[in-house]
């Protein structure tokens, strides 16, 4: 296991050939050809392109268009346009136009673009356009008509608020950009697209406020995605790792959200997000440890309630750090610090137990992860039975045997219960691992181990940089900002945008 | 590639160090919680009776998996050169290793206090890592091991409950002085003032009724009656440079505590003889609310030290029944006849500290300390030398609080009728 | 993936400063000051802490005319390149002898009073390796760091000092002045180099923001940290008396042991490791001052590359003398006495220097 543990990190570095080069079976050389003006020869080309008659959901009409006097086809696909516009808004005006007017003047559709490429031919369908060809033309047009499936705009699922917005994003990423562009009514608001992936094409969205956003952020993430040489990114979560600095550190260095207004939010102090299709949430970038560790919340709850959720996560979090392994640190290693009458019922607890307290703790631990891997998983109609299990059989039977005191229990509960009040999913399993580690630490040396791997810890932490921008900003290296760290201020007071950003204006309010 | 192999070597060697380390661990079921050390005079010359008071956790504890019979507490004497080489040696007969984390209290036998060469043996703890500043000194009548084993506390299952709680409560009440080790090293290495060890015996000696008031009494004295344990805390043992010279009843005890500013303020009920009719005894509660002051005046070369004790005073019975409170004159009686009475008991106690003492044990040298520049002056004074034949006077400043809870009383004479 | 050297604001180095000096009221210094002054060692502090403040002038004003330099570099200016090397050689020396000597204390503290059981060179490796990673991730980040944990280090301390002064005897202080004047100007003169730190700082004052932040910030931090030291003699005197206090090997650590907080009656493990923290970023900083002229020394410009080889020089020698508390000690005491009059004299020099090559001229013109 260990062999494959290291395999895990050998295998980072092996730079893949140019996608570009080996792209087998992607018929590039038909792609690359510009669509002549017989129709017969077009036809079959895009036939070949799309595997006419094998594929099933791939339509085509061939008509006759009175008006021009000319033989025309219809190509598209049916599964992701919609049919019903292309059958009012083209195939009705087509077929029933007497006159001789452009093609852009009969059909009623929003947007139709001249095409001149087999290449754009197929990224049109692809994207669920329709694509008209004409005998004797040596262009085709493509006509706007997606019709994607996918559901509707829902309540977020976990970035739970009581108090705020209760839209989330969903798989479509227009419908998404327009729950942004409905927070956010102004100009400068940027959406700009760039491809990425070799065979599917996929569109990512970079949104920012033009002069807001600090120009070289914009360009350095407009890079970093063109580089991308993948066959194909599905959604943002696997961009993700694509794009990050550090795939091996603990520590995120993206945020992902689910929640329209707490994108427009950051889009609104000058970060930068991305949008894709088939991804119900979106990135912010760039991160640092603050904007994983508040939620939107605490802003939209009064001044005072919000600071005491912010203090509440904050001790959370330490809880969940530091309980156990502070627990192992005191009774194996300073046990003079416990108060005489707890430490006696600790020992006397402990008497009849065979395990030394860390494999007790590392046993509760891991079966808490267990369990609550196990409820995430399991198919709702049994779901109570993991709570019944884990409660019954690893509670209370655990300790009827003797196999782990009773302490152990509240320990490791308490470590697990908190750990649920950080609500970011990437923090919640860094603060879940580096328990781990902190448990090792206390086993091996006490509170001197935690503390020696905690300051590390912070060289660390305080080094590493997301996008350029310190991760523990604005705290520590300072900058000028509304100091929104551990807790927040007042909004009337909260005049500044952060200032680690560069944005190209500071201010934003008196 | 080169980060790669830093950390494997870093993983290796931190795996490495987890299997050869775990120096210092030591899990708690693994340990003998000592509670107290007993110390005794071995009839060899140089050699240490230790006694250990170990606790048992179990005790009275609940358990989901069955509770235990086990005795609270076991209790081992030993001889030894001291009490640190001892730890290993009772180790031949208790299972656990032994640990001081929950050390509370030091019993010495008055015997071996008052031995020169105890204060060589008190010293060794200054050296033990795990042997804490804050270790009461108990000093006990009896041999300190006949003292442990006999001392069977009724109502608290566990000694170190035991321990903490009555030496709590009785330097609340200002019967026992506040004696830990940091102290004993301060006031031995100053060589100025006496260090004031707690006092104590399970050894009953009667004595008789009249001559004593409630508290004038030392460790053993105290008539009591019932199925209470044995054991007496009351009154002090007195240090003179590391060594016992003399005992304190804990009425001297709670007067010491009035004068010293470096002990913190003590509540005290007690009892004088009513003014108004001697057959009965008023019962008084005593606070200091603010601190003494002293005055140091220097006449014909025989320095002159004026202590001024601010007391706050709430009478609290009225045997007599003459309902002084709504009384102006009653009051002011009362209060000449209260401050005559105490500043003469202190002046009594101070004479005492002079004559028998020879020096004082309510760290009068602390307060005169700013009378001097340097340390050498304060030297050259000889504090030691200069306190036995120094005029010392108190002045008692008393100021009535409430007179109970229920201030009037019924005339007597109407409730006979 | 190399970190580019930043420059730290005022925030990050008062923190640093705070933490690197201040550290030494928990180790023996406040025993060596004891020993001479007794009870007056405060004052001995407050008059260190004064007279301080004319060399490290000498050295600001010097640096103003020097902004982009180090030390290290305006010394080979002013003392031209061979005296200027001997003097950041023996400069090197002095920093390094420290640097040992006050680790192997502080593993002597850590190993003697927490962990007696593991073998001292564990417990030294330990602290020296997350020192060595501190230094080499860069000043900039061993300054946001100590800003970073800053608060929690002097809060635990404040409650410290608040308990001992509570538990402690006023009148313990006096009388005021001790063993007299002369044993206390003898300690000032003996003991001054506590401060010597601020000398090695001008090895990174080009990589504080601005020449403002770096006079601004020394004398601040310079004020703090005497103010703190001299709070924690009185406290450490209140306690134990000057009688006691003078055995003890390392005041805070008996301070912290002897406290109790409410119901806690053993809070040591409490403020253990806050007290640790400030520890490893002290020799974290250490590392990196010493790196930073022994790479100038040798013009290496990668000069974090010598950590590692410093840090394993460290360990050798300081874990290396037989009972640590005795001999460091007297080590640490002969090198105070060694380094006083180069932190007393050297800035002057350098300024005296200075104006005679007419480095002045030029600011004002």
């Amino acid at each position: 296991m260990l062999k494959e543990m290291f395999q895990v990190f050998k295998k980072r570095k092996q730079k893949p050939l140019s996608m570009q080069q080996q792209l087998v079976g992607e018929q590039t050389e038909l792609k690359e050809q510009s669509i002549s003006s017989d129709l017969e020869e077009n036809f079959q080309t895009l036939k070949k392109l799309f595997h006419i008659p094998k594929n099933n959901d791939v339509k085509v009409r061939e008509l006759y268009i009175e008006g021009l006097n000319k033989k025309a086809c219809l190509l598209f696909i049916s599964t992701i346009s919609d049919v019903k516009s292309i059958e009012e808004n083209i195939l009705k005006p087509l077929l029933t136009n007497k006159s001789g007017k452009e093609i852009k003047e009969i059909v009623s559709i929003q947007a139709v673009t001249e095409i001149h490429l087999f290449k754009d031919a197929v990224k049109n369908l692809n994207q669920g356009n329709t694509v008209l060809l004409i005998d004797g033309c040596s262009q085709g047009f493509a006509m706007d008509c997606p019709n994607f499936q996918g559901r509707t705009i829902e309540k977020p699922n976990t970035e739970i608020l009581i108090k705020g917005p209760k839209e989330a994003f969903i798989e479509k990423v227009d419908v998404n950009i327009s729950l942004v562009r409905k927070k956010i009514k102004d100009e400068n608001l940027v959406v700009e697209s760039i491809d990425v992936g070799a065979r599917s094409k996929s569109e990512v969205y970079i949104l920012y406020i033009d002069d807001l956003a600090n120009d070289k952020l914009v360009e350095n993430i407009k890079n970093r995605l063109n580089r991308l040489d993948v066959n194909s990114i599905q959604n943002l979560s696997l961009l993700e790792e694509y794009i990050e600095e550090r795939s091996y550190s603990l520590f995120p260095s993206i945020l992902s959200t689910e929640r329209p207004d707490r994108a427009a939010t950051f889009l609104e102090d000058g970060y930068i997000v991305l949008l894709m299709d088939n991804s119900p949430d979106c990135l912010v970038l760039p991160a640092t440890f603050w904007s994983f560790f508040h939620s939107p919340e605490d802003h939209y709850l009064r001044f005072l309630y919000g600071n005491f959720t912010r203090a509440l996560r904050m001790a959370a979090m330490f809880i969940t750090v530091f309980t156990s392994a502070i627990y192992i640190a005191i009774t194996a290693y300073h046990s003079e610090m416990i108060p005489s009458e707890l430490m006696l019922a600790i020992a006397a607890s402990r008497e009849k137990v065979p395990f030394p307290a860390v494999v007790e703790i590392l046993m509760m631990e891991f079966a808490f992860e267990l369990i609550r891997e196990a409820g995430l998983r399991v198919p709702s109609p049994i779901g109570p039975t993991i709570g019944i299990v884990g409660a019954l059989i690893l509670g209370q039977a655990a300790v009827q045997a003797n196999i782990i005191s009773p302490i152990v229990i509240i320990v490791s509960a308490l470590s697990g219960l908190s750990s649920f009040a950080v609500s970011d999913i990437s923090l919640n399993f860094a603060v879940r691992l580096i328990r781990f580690v902190f448990i090792i630490c206390a086993a091996f040396m006490g509170m001197y181990g935690m503390t020696a791997f905690f300051v590390a810890g912070v060289y660390y932490m305080v080094s590493i940089k997301s996008y350029g921008v310190p991760y523990l900003a604005p705290m520590s290296p300072s900058y000028k900002s509304s100091s929104d760290t551990m807790f927040r201020r007042l909004l009337r007071n909260e005049k500044f945008r952060p200032g680690f950003l560069k944005p190209s204006d500071l201010q934003k309010k008196q | 590639m080169k980060q790669h192999r830093w950390l494997k070597i870093i993983l290796l060697c931190l795996l490495t160090m987890g299997l050869a380390g775990c120096w210092d661990k030591q899990e708690l079921n693994e340990k003998a919680f000592v509670i107290g050390i007993g110390l005794d005079k071995d009839e060899e010359e140089g050699k240490v009776k230790v006694t250990y008071l170990i606790t048992n956790p179990e005790a009275g504890a609940q358990q989901a998996g069955g509770t235990t019979k086990e005795p609270p507490q076991e209790i081992i004497s030993l001889v030894a050169d001291d009490f640190i080489s001892s730890r290993d040696t009772a180790n031949a007969i208790v299972a656990k290793s032994i640990s001081y984390n929950l050390l509370s209290v030091l019993i010495v036998s008055e015997d071996l206090a008052r031995d020169p060469n105890f204060i060589r043996l008190i010293y060794s703890a200054a050296k033990d890592r795990e042997i804490k500043r804050s270790l009461k000194i108990i000093v006990t009548k009896e041999k300190a091991e006949a003292f442990i084993n006999n001392n069977k506390p009724k109502l608290e299952t566990r000694p170190d409950n035991y321990f903490g709680l009555i030496i709590n409560r009785g330097q609340k009440i200002g019967m026992i002085p506040d004696a830990n080790l940091k102290s004993f090293f301060t006031d031995t290495e100053g060589d100025a003032d006496f260090f004031l060890a707690i006092y104590a015996t399970t050894d009953k000696e009667q004595r008789d009724k009249e001559n004593t008031s409630d508290d004038n009494l030392i460790a053993g004295e105290i008539k009591e009656e019932g199925t209470s344990n044995n054991t007496e805390m009351i009154g002090s043992a007195v240090f003179s440079q590391g060594q016992m010279i003399g005992k304190m009843t804990g009425e001297e005890t709670r007067i010491s505590s009035l004068l010293d500013d470096t002990w913190n303020a003590v509540d005290i009920l007690t009892a004088y003889p009513d003014p108004f009719d001697e057959r009965y005894r008023l019962t008084v509660r005593m606070s200091k609310q603010k601190n003494n002051t002293y005055k140091l005046t220097n006449d014909y070369g025989r320095p002159h030290f004026e202590i001024t004790v601010p007391l706050y005073i709430e009478v609290l019975s009225d045997p007599s029944m003459v309902n002084y409170a709504g009384n102006k004159q009653k009051v002011v009686k009362l209060k000449q006849y209260l401050t005559d009475n105490i500043e003469k008991k202190m002046q009594q106690f101070i004479e005492k500290t002079q004559k028998e003492f020879k020096g004082d044990t309510f760290h009068l040298s602390v307060p005169f300390r700013k009378h001097f520049a340097t340390l050498g002056e304060f030297r050259d004074f000889d504090w030691m030398k200069t306190y036995p034949d120094a005029e010392v006077n108190v002045k008692v400043e008393i100021h009535f609080g409430e007179f109970g809870r229920q201030t009037k009383l019924p005339k007597l004479k109407e409730v006979r009728d | 993936m190399k970190q580019n050297k930043g420059t730290i604001g005022i925030k990050e180095y008062i923190a640093l400063v705070i933490l690197t000096v201040g550290a030494k009221l928990s180790d023996d210094t406040p025993a060596i000051l004891f020993e001479n002054a007794k009870n007056a060692g405060w004052i001995a502090v407050a008059l260190i802490g004064l007279l301080s403040v004319l060399p490290i002038l000498f050295m600001l004003k010097v640096f103003s005319v020097h902004r982009e330099k180090n030390l290290h570099e305006i010394i080979l200016h002013l003392f031209g390149k061979f005296i200027g090397n001997i003097v950041s050689v023996l400069l090197l020396f002095g920093g390094v002898f420290a640097l040992i000597v006050d680790s192997g204390i502080s593993t002597d503290i850590i190993s003697s009073f927490y962990f007696t059981k593991t073998p001292p060179i564990i417990v030294y490796s330990i602290l020296m390796m997350v020192c060595a990673y501190g230094a080499k991730r860069g000043f900039e980040h061993i300054g946001t760091a100590a800003w970073l944990l800053l608060p929690y280090v002097k809060i635990t301390l404040f409650i410290v000092l608040l308990f001992s002064f509570g538990g402690g005897t006023f009148g313990f202080i006096y009388p005021l002045w001790g063993e007299g004047m002369l044993p206390i100007i003898k300690t000032v003169a003996k003991d001054m180099s506590i401060y010597a730190d601020f000398l090695y700082i001008g090895l990174v004052a080009p990589l504080v923001t601005s020449f403002k932040v770096l006079k601004k910030g020394t004398i601040w931090a310079l004020a703090i940290v005497t103010f703190e030291i001299c709070i924690a003699m009185v406290a450490f005197v209140m306690l134990f008396d000057y009688t006691t206090a003078e055995m003890l090997a390392y005041p805070f650590h008996e301070t912290i042991r002897y406290i109790h907080i409410g119901f806690l009656s053993n809070v040591e493990t409490f403020f253990f490791p806050f007290w640790l923290v400030a520890t490893f970023i002290r020799f974290s900083f250490y590392l990196y001052l010493s790196a930073t002229l022994l790479g100038g020394i040798l013009k290496i410009k990668e000069f974090e590359y010598l950590i590692p080889l410093l840090t394993t020089i460290v360990i050798l020698l300081g874990a290396a003398p037989e009972s640590p508390s005795i001999t460091l000690s007297a080590a640490r005491k002969m090198n105070f006495q060694l380094l006083t009059p180069a932190f007393f004299v050297l800035p002057p020099l350098m300024w005296i220097l200075a104006k005679i090559r007419g480095d002045f001229k030029n600011e004002t013109a």
